[in-house]
């Protein structure tokens, strides 16, 4: 029996199989009556595919890859299974030269760059992978905050990767997990202003300014802004006075209370 | 694009503009109206229209004086309308368009607390009916709240109906402030017919005049994802991404937060967003926690903790490890950060723990000495009561439940096993859960399909 066939007897075993995935167990059921109907339907072995994809049953989705690429090679959304199939596996040649094709027969759909992005970052070809991920933020309304930080980390340079979340900020808003990134590359760049200015956005939107205002008092110290660290830090004091009792007395507020405190007075 | 592909498009322009000029009076409302990112001051209004035609909203104090008109920019059949300047804790009287439309298609549903069923019947034939809402109060403030949970609803049967029904019979004349969806909302697929069949055309009555609440399940995922923020589950829904009902901003639909009174509800993406411990969710998720000054922490997500039901918490490759990851990576944050109360579906059962703290490894780890904070008290009505102090503190325990059968049961011939030893109870019954949000009082009660109370617990904090 050659390669192929096995994996395809594979996946029709793993396909009846009831107990493997009970979540999945209904649309699996689905896809395979409808292919005892239309057993040349290159589609449908797609989409089973794909169903055992998204549970990480590999061997199964590869099974039903072959197959629907033996019965429609052209199929546009089987380069993109494939594609993300074998990045999934690690194999990341392949992975390129799937959502290539993906990328020819679908070049408006921004999934397959992102793809196609992480699959070139992990072959080293970072430039390449910047293009994509590019191509990819032009095309989608709303990229997700998971999509800049990736885009980030690519950057050798702190100062490219906080550029490159400038544009987040205007799409998305003040976003909290890149405002944070942007936080940590503006004081790894000792570029404490910025870091300032960054921090006291955040407190003005916070309703919890001592958090803020700690945090604050760091940065001025790490700036080697001695008197006004400390001076932060009972500003810092002084915005746990105002909190609701039952919220002063929380542990983690006592804490930060006592923290703060040995601050204000020990800070060179 | 090919000329042919424009001249196909000419066409349809075409069409579309004379079906505009002479069957707008035909315009029919398809889907909705439905509420959405409720805020004090602010309502998101939605609908679908067959047609295209503006997007306007008619509103006012009284039912008879819809004094102000809010007009999105073009005309569309997807309408999303932003309500700005309301007041907090007031009702609202609403109509869409400017000039009347067909009312939607009957289907059959029972009134929910906050509309006023004599008052709507008022409403000729050809006009958009008019509805009304509540603005949530002020954040921090403390006022009794009702909260309805629907875990896995979307099977569009019999059973899906006799929970709703239920519901409102339960609840009656008493308004429900708001409804959270966790996930799996409509079955199959969570395609746009399966949204319409399983949610638009289930519960009308309480998606236009009670804000509704998401968290994305697998079968939403199936025509969703969360990286690139769109399809079927994020056209639907309009959640706040910049911090704007009460959270720390999180920049996408797939995570989000929000206040209402004294509650600070946190909807996480337990199935398509990064899960990792240093993800932009989990980034997020500790930034928001530490931010929150409302007494009551509230989180939602699809996949479960821990479960014996139609899911099995114990095995890695069910839901390939996705409830490992929450319990591994999500819980010990969540409980650090002072949650009390967890609510997810998937597994369609209701399961509900203990006052539980450090679980965070298989079943067989689960040691009831140090994990379980208290087990309850029995109360003579029978609510088992729990005891918290009210200056939040980490690790001090929280109930997790597991309601993910508001559409169907798990098979009475072949049961589950429903032998997780984190739970004081496990039910394999479809039913809802109506959450009772009262100062320091924090009431859950499930409902079963039957109308039968079968589980109530209280956390009260002092
Ligand atoms: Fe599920």
């Amino acid at each position: 029996m050659s390669r192929r066939a096995t994996l395809f007897v594979l996946a029709l075993l793993s396909a009846t199989t009831s107990c493997a995935h009970p979540e999945i167990q209904d649309a699996l059921d689905r896809l395979t009556t409808a292919l005892a109907a239309t057993p040349n339907d290159a589609s449908l072995y797609a989409e089973r595919g794909e169903l055992y994809a998204q549970h990480e049953d590999w061997l199964s989705a590869e099974a039903n890859y072959l197959r629907a690429a033996e019965l429609a090679p052209g199929l546009p959304r089987l380069a993109r299974a494939r594609g993300s199939l074998a990045l999934a596996r690690g194999q990341v040649s392949a992975a390129c030269r799937f959502l290539g094709q993906a990328i020819a027969l679908a070049p408006s759909d921004p999934t397959v760059f992102i793809l196609r992005a992480r699959a070139l970052a992990r072959l080293g070809l970072t430039p390449d992978a910047l293009a994509d991920y590019t191509q990819a933020f032009s095309l989608l309304a709303a990229p997700s905050p998971e999509l800049y930080l990736e885009r980030a980390a690519l950057f050798a340079s702190p100062a490219d990767a906080l550029r490159s979340l400038a544009d987040a900020f205007v799409r998305l808003g003040p976003v909290m997990s890149l405002q944070l990134r942007a936080l940590d590359l503006e004081i790894s760049l000792s570029r404490f202003d910025d870091a300032l200015t960054r921090v006291d956005l955040l407190t003005s939107a916070s309703e919890r300014r001592e958090l803020w205002l700690k945090r604050r008092g760091d940065i001025l110290v790490l700036a080697g802004r001695q008197a006004e660290a400390r001076a932060t830090y009972v500003a810092a004091q002084t915005a746990i006075a105002a909190l609701p009792a039952w919220l002063a007395a929380s542990p983690d507020t006592v804490r930060l209370s006592t923290e703060l405190t040995r601050l204000a007075t020990t800070s060179p | 694009m090919s000329p042919s592909h424009h001249l196909r498009r000419l066409v349809v322009l075409t069409l579309a503009l004379s079906a505009m000029s002479t069957l707008r009076a035909a315009t029919t409302i398809i889907r909705g109206p439905y509420l959405q990112s409720a805020t004090p001051t602010s309502m998101v209004v939605r609908w679908r229209t067959d047609n295209t035609e503006p997007s306007i909203v008619r509103y006012g104090l009284t039912r008879t004086a819809l004094t102000t008109t809010v007009k999105a920019e073009g005309i569309t059949t997807e309408h999303f309308v932003h309500l700005g300047n309301l007041k907090p804790n007031t009702r609202y009287y609403y109509t869409m368009g400017a000039e009347p439309v067909a009312r939607p298609a009957a289907v059959g549903t029972k009134k929910v607390g906050a509309a006023t069923p004599a008052a709507e019947a008022q409403d000729g034939p050809g006009r958009a009916p008019t509805s009304s809402f509540v603005t949530p109060p002020e954040s921090g403030s403390s006022q009794p709240t009702r909260v309805w949970v629907l875990g896995d609803p979307g099977t569009k049967g019999d059973t899906q109906r006799a929970v709703r029904d239920q519901y409102y019979k339960f609840t009656d004349k008493r308004a429900t402030d708001l409804w959270l969806l966790l996930g799996d909302n409509a079955y199959p697929d969570g395609t746009d017919t399966d949204y319409q069949k399983a949610i638009f055309e289930i519960y009308p009555e309480t998606l236009r005049t009670v804000p509704v609440w998401s968290c994305l399940g697998n079968h939403d995922g199936k025509s969703a994802n969360s990286i690139t923020q769109s399809g079927v589950y994020y056209n639907a829904f309009t959640f706040p991404t910049r911090g704007e009902a009460g959270g720390v901003a999180s920049g996408t639909e797939a995570y989000y937060s929000f206040d209402y009174a004294n509650t600070h509800f946190i909807s996480l993406d337990s199935h398509d967003s990064d899960r990792s411990l240093d993800g932009a969710m989990m980034t997020w998720l500790k930034a928001d926690l530490a931010a929150t000054k409302r007494d009551w922490i509230v989180a939602f997500f699809h996949h479960p903790t821990y479960t014996k039901g139609t899911h099995d918490s114990d095995k890695d490759s069910d839901s390939a490890g996705r409830m490992t990851d929450m319990r591994q990576n999500f819980l010990p944050v969540l409980e650090a950060g002072g949650v009390d109360l967890i609510l997810t579906g998937h597994s369609h059962v209701y399961e509900r723990s203990f006052l539980l703290d450090g679980h965070y490894g298989k079943s067989t780890t689960f040691n009831a000495a140090t994990m379980v904070k208290q087990k309850g008290e029995v109360r003579a009505d029978g609510v088992v009561v729990y005891r918290k102090p009210r200056a939040r503190t980490a690790h001090f325990g929280d109930i997790n439940v597991v309601t993910g059968s508001a559409g169907h049961a798990g098979s009475k011939t072949k049961p589950p096993a429903l032998n997780h030893p984190a739970f004081y109870i496990s039910l394999n019954e479809a039913g809802s859960s109506v959450l009772d949000i009262d100062g320091l009082n924090l009431t859950l009660t499930f409902l079963n399909d039957q109308g039968e109370k079968r589980d109530r617990f209280t956390i009260i904090k002092e």
